[in-house]
């Protein structure tokens, strides 16, 4: 079911129909789709859109998963309420509440209007639209994954390093991080297929062009009625795709044999 | 090696009282035992030395200093815990260095230390080992030298060997004990454990819902106990409740004769304290007897039901059925929580 159409996505990209109907091995589409600037700034801005959604939702969710550990009380189980309340929040609801908040004239701006401060610019329709949306909605998947990784830290094993002389810097450098290291590739990973194959966000919130891939592909697929430039870019997604996939693989196999 | 001084402290989590206003003095290089049961309060006491809880009120002093509000990080103290605690991401070596290269030491020193404190508790050369390849005993040893290479003023043992089999824990306890008293650290072990806290402590200090029942030396602690509670808690004890009438205390099976006021008491009788004599009268019966080698535990039901155990040198000289009269030897008397009389100890 998985593997089948892989292999077919690929197969299709590589031995393509000729004049005279007969298939032959080519890499035209390839070709065709790293010469065409459009489709690299596509592909570029789709890398720089997961890369800024991987390197913001680390320091976001780490300290909110850090405090859900080591917190005690009523007000870490609103945190952690708050925290997974954006999985039960569907992407298209989302897109517009940002639409609705930081697009032109929205929450934001009428309350700096109301106190004479100037109209912001806003992240609707540019590429920092589709980050602002993928974060929120990663940040209770990224939050799940790092808390299960730091349920493998005992209170012990921080209160032994604090009983030596580690202050808290030296506990999360040196005790805590070493011992989430595998879950934080894992929580990286997964967030990277996720946001790499995006498709609602980054078509509502982000700009007409250049655009993520997910929204290029269902394009050039429908609008373009292309399907075989549509399949390779399905295709190169994937290669991208498959490389995180496999660090998760390594992850869980390392985790595995410890 | 330090003087700690406890005055007044009491611990409050919610509403519940875990310590209350408790005081003790560890004297340099003494090694003492709070010993109670679970929920007594000896590892949170335990905890708020280490700096782990903070107290509700009251002062802890190290050397004349007041270290009640200092987190761990700064206090002179060590501590190993119940589960090790160990990082498992470092190797021997580097769970020892780790708090020496906090004090940014230099390499070579850290090392000498490293392998110094290994010698001393029997782990030279295994600097270089995965803690997962160590043994449950080896990996408490580093627990161990983890803390004494820091040379604290006084060194905190929570429950060291509760995860231990009762062979390694016997060892171990006289390895600790051989240590404490070659370094001459000032040393407080909680256990509720009372062979451990008999074998190892200069003074042991009995805690019941956070309230120290008693704090005196081992055999102080086993031979008069202060309360009923500690004269159940330590060692095998019979408690019998009855009522001093004329100079003597009555209860079914068992006439007394003691200097004590009239009214209600517990008599406390040990095992190995509580003589019996083969008898007509059916008021005390023996139940069974059980057979230990070198002696005997003889089980006896007195008329109300209560049943009592002496210790007896023979197995052989006693049979279940046998009526049997009871001839306390050594014993005490306790009315309102405090012991009133005690006899031949």
């Amino acid at each position: 079911m998985i593997i089948w159409p892989i292999l077919s996505a690929i197969g299709r990209t590589l031995w393509l129909p000729g004049a005279d109907g007969v298939s032959r091995f080519s890499l035209e589409t390839y070709v065709f789709f790293f010469s065409d600037q459009y489709s690299i700034n596509n592909l570029m801005v789709t890398l720089w859109t997961t890369g800024v959604c991987a390197l913001l939702l680390l320091p976001i969710c780490l300290p909110i998963a850090l405090y859900l550990r080591f917190a005690k009380g009523r007000l870490a189980a609103y945190v952690q309420g708050l925290a997974i309340f954006p999985m039960f929040v569907p992407s298209i609801i989302l897109s517009y509440a940002i639409i609705r908040v930081l697009g032109p004239n929205g929450t934001v701006d009428l309350l700096f209007n109301s106190v004479g401060l100037p109209k912001i610019r806003s992240p609707y329709l540019t590429p920092w639209g589709p980050v602002i949306g993928l974060v929120w909605d990663n940040i209770p998947l990224t939050v799940l994954i790092l808390l299960s990784g730091l349920g493998a830290v005992s209170d012990q094993s921080v209160e032994a390093a604090r009983d030596v002389g580690a202050r808290r810097w030296a506990v999360l450098w040196h005790i805590i991080l070493p011992r989430i290291t595998n879950s934080i590739l894992v929580a990286i990973s997964f967030t990277v297929l996720g946001i790499f194959s995006a498709f609602t966000l980054p078509y509502v919130l982000g700009p007409a062009a250049p655009e993520m891939m997910g929204p290029f592909m269902q394009r050039t697929f429908r609008d373009l009625n292309d399907p075989t430039n549509a399949i390779t870019q399905a295709v190169i997604s994937f290669a991208f795709c498959i490389v995180f996939g496999l660090f998760y693989v390594r992850s869980v196999a390392k985790n595995r044999k410890t | 090696m330090a003087v700690l001084d406890i005055k007044d402290v009491t611990k409050i989590f919610g509403g519940t009282v875990a310590v209350e206003r408790f005081n003790l003095t560890v004297a340099d290089g003494e090694l003492v035992c709070l010993l109670g049961p679970s929920g007594s309060g000896k590892s949170t006491l335990l905890r708020m030395i280490g700096g782990f809880e903070t107290a509700t009120s009251g002062v802890i002093a190290i050397d004349g200093e007041d270290v009640t509000r200092v987190p761990p990080e700064r206090r002179p103290t060590g501590m190993v815990f119940q589960s090790h605690a160990l990082w498992t991401h470092m190797n021997v070596f580097k769970n020892l260095a780790f708090g020496l290269k906090l004090r940014r030491l230099p390499p070579a020193e850290i090392k000498d230390r490293v392998e110094a404190v290994l010698e001393q508790v029997g782990l030279a050369g295994y600097g270089q080992r995965q803690t997962h390849q160590l043994s449950g005993g080896q990996q408490q040893r580093v627990a161990l030298a983890r803390s004494l290479v820091l040379e604290p003023k006084i060194l905190l043992l929570d429950e060291p060997f509760a995860s231990l089999d009762q062979h390694l824990r016997e060892r171990l306890r006289e390895e600790v004990r051989d240590l404490q008293q070659r370094l001459k650290i000032t040393t407080l072990f909680v256990t509720h454990g009372q062979d451990e806290a008999l074998a190892l402590a200069d003074r042991i200090v009995v805690l019941r819902a956070g309230r120290s029942e008693q704090i005196d030396p081992p055999d102080v602690v086993y031979r008069a106990p202060a309360t009923p509670f500690v004269a159940g808690f330590i060692g095998t004890m019979n408690l019998i409740d009855g009522v001093v009438e004329g100079g003597v205390f009555r209860h079914p099976g068992l006439d007394l004769a003691m200097p004590v006021a009239d009214g209600p008491a517990t008599l406390a009788v040990r095992p190995e304290a509580l003589g019996i004599a083969a008898a007509t009268s059916a008021a005390a019966v023996i139940h069974r007897v059980t057979d230990y080698g070198t002696h005997a535990i003889v089980d006896i039901d007195l008329a109300d039901g209560l049943r009592l155990k002496a210790m007896a040198p023979d197995a052989r000289a006693w049979a279940a059925g046998t009526a049997v009269a009871l001839s306390p030897q050594a014993f005490a008397v306790y009315r309102d929580n405090v012991a009133i009389h005690r006899a031949g100890a």
